[in-house]
């Protein structure tokens, strides 16, 4: 060790330095976690009840109950013949290999973590456009959100609040959220000037601009986000079941595990259908009611 | 599972330092008649140790919890997680093999009847970060865990004894397959973790080969180390140092008079 010299070894921090660092950061969390868990573990409980009742109430009920329900929603929302029979022909497929119980648990999660991803990020999308300072400090948390690999929160999270649902949420969220908030602020900015100057000028107040306006204008951008925070939504499935959330997410890591090709593709074609079902359905929706604010005849 | 595959199927990598063989028992068997695999020794003298455990401070308010029936009769202690009614049992991750010797072991010791359930914590880290978790909070926790790992280093745990001695023969027959249809009741024999090295490995390398015949650690030796790796955040370099400069009567049977001779004057000189 003597012998090297910054020009050829980079120049470190002292090691002890860094492990003082690191014990007291850990120790630091440690007490955070003793003194606070409890009464942050009761701030999640509600959300907690919740979706342990919606698993339960998808798992128990009977299966043609649950998918006419669904073929239901998915006609109410698309009013397409030909995407309701690609979902029951999709669902009676994943049904007929096995996985109904597990797909039910992820569809129950992913629901939730998809319906809180959009209706805290849409919000916070619409404060990011309306001000540059909000967007400054707004995007590298957002960056953060994306690359920080899950694990890294996850395990502080864990400390906190124990393995199941909930943290298993808060890791989709965190993951999925930054899409819907960038394309809903990048949506809104890119509205008109002249077409905002119009509205002002006919005397629309500032909240009826946002909603008049702006929103609907934005709402192809906007959903866009959605589409992202869906698929990004499912695509964590896996890592979510790492800290012992049930669903489509087992499977595949006791695929990897035992290196069970097959489980593996069918649990992951499963959760495809899964998003892709979500997905359709939500711009399907979307499309009919810009449709409408558009003024087309043709539905 | 990957590495045995590895190794008999693609001849890398070369050596697996520690396997854990009653989980590829006949992967390992075949690789060695076929010529492609050479079990060179045990790593873990005393074999791994697997069990149902709980924690050290439970046990010190109420020593009948250390049986398994002091844990029945006090399972309203241990809350699921999700479910408020039920107790919980953290048992080992989906698709680990443990699963199925716990799942059995679940099912012999009719824990179900006592309101347990089975948690499955999803990963190794899930599992420890929950056995963490408890113990920031002093919370009761009864779950499968083994030895010798950093968790049981750091956080202090007594193994639940089941009354029933540690029956091999069930064990192997029943308890650890996942067809068994009336898995009984039996504490977990140890479990054979040995150092597993490639043919080829074996072929070029005789002197290096020997040293892995001749290396073994003890689980109380090794709890140890990674206690203090914990404590002081330190990666396997540093433990290396920290092993080689205070541990030499362990080590120097391990290598021929002047191998040790130079790994002294190495260490001498950091």
């Amino acid at each position: 060790m003597a012998t090297e010299s910054w020009l050829t070894k980079f120049p470190e921090m002292e090691r002890a330095s860094l492990v003082a660092i690191r014990k007291g950061l850990d120790g630091a969390y440690r007490d955070f976690s003793r003194s606070w868990g409890e009464s942050i573990e009761a701030v999640f409980d509600p959300l907690l009840m919740f979706l342990v009742w919606l698993e339960k109430l998808l798992i128990t009920s009977p299966w043609w109950l649950v998918l006419a329900a669904i073929v239901v929603l998915v006609y109410a929302a698309s009013r397409s013949w030909k995407l309701s029979l690609g979902v029951v022909v999709a669902f009676l497929l994943i049904g007929y290999f096995g996985m109904w119980e597990n797909t039910m648990r992820t569809m129950s999660i992913i629901t939730v973590c998809t319906l809180l991803s959009i209706a805290l990020g849409v919000p916070i999308g619409i404060v990011m456009a309306r001000s540059d300072r909000a967007r400054s400090i707004i995007t590298p948390i957002l960056d953060i959100m994306q690359t920080m690999p899950a694990f890294v929160y996850l395990i502080p999270v864990v400390m906190l609040l124990g393995i199941g649902k909930v943290p298993g949420v808060i890791a989709v969220v965190i993951y999925a959220i930054p899409p819907v908030i960038r394309l809903t602020n990048l949506g809104i900015r890119l509205v008109d000037k002249e077409v905002l100057e119009a509205a002002a000028a006919y005397g629309a107040t500032p909240w009826q601009r946002l909603a008049g306006v702006q929103l609907p204008l934005a709402m192809p951008t906007i959903m866009a986000g959605i589409n992202q925070t869906i698929m990004m939504a499912l695509s964590m499935v896996v890592i979510a079941s790492m800290i012992g959330v049930k669903g489509l997410g087992q499977p595949v890591l006791k695929s990897i595990t035992n290196q069970y090709f097959t489980m593996g593709l069918f649990n992951g074609l499963a959760i495809v259908a899964l998003a892709i079902t979500f997905d359709r359905v939500s711009q399907a929706y979307a499309r009919r009611t810009q449709r409408h604010l558009k003024g087309r005849e043709d539905a | 599972m990957p590495t045995g595959t590895s190794m008999v199927e693609k001849g890398e990598p070369d050596i697996a330092p520690e396997l854990w063989s009653n989980s590829l028992k006949e992967a390992v068997e075949k690789g060695v008649a076929e010529k492609r695999l050479r079990v060179a020794g045990k790593s873990l003298s005393d074999g791994g140790e697997e069990g149902f455990w709980v924690p050290q401070y439970m046990v010190d308010k109420d020593p009948s919890l250390a049986t398994i029936d002091g844990v029945r009769a006090k399972a309203k202690m241990f809350k699921h997680p999700e479910d408020p009614d039920k107790s919980g049992f953290y048992t080992c991750p989906a698709g680990w093999n443990c699963q199925i010797s716990a799942g059995n072991l679940f099912k012999a010791l009719k824990l179900a009847d006592d309101g347990f359930e089975l948690v499955d914590p999803g990963s190794g880290a899930g599992l420890s970060g929950a056995i963490a978790k408890a113990f920031a909070r002093e919370e009761p926790w009864f779950g499968y865990y083994w030895a010798p790992t950093a968790v049981l280093g750091k956080y202090k745990m007594v193994k639940v004894d089941f009354g029933s001695g540690a029956d091999k023969a069930e064990y192997m027959n029943c308890t650890s397959k996942a067809d068994c249809e009336n898995p009984k009741v039996t504490m977990y024999p140890p479990s054979l973790v040995e150092t597993v090295t490639t043919e080829s490995f074996a072929a070029r390398a005789p002197k290096a080969y020997a040293y892995l015949t001749k290396r073994a650690f003890k689980n109380a030796q090794m709890n140890e180390l990674l206690a203090w790796m914990e404590d002081n955040q330190a990666d396997g370099n540093i433990v290396m140092e920290h092993f080689l400069k205070n541990y030499s009567s362990t080590w120097t049977p391990w290598v021929s008079a002047d191998v040790a001779a130079k790994v002294e004057k190495a260490l001498a000189g950091l």
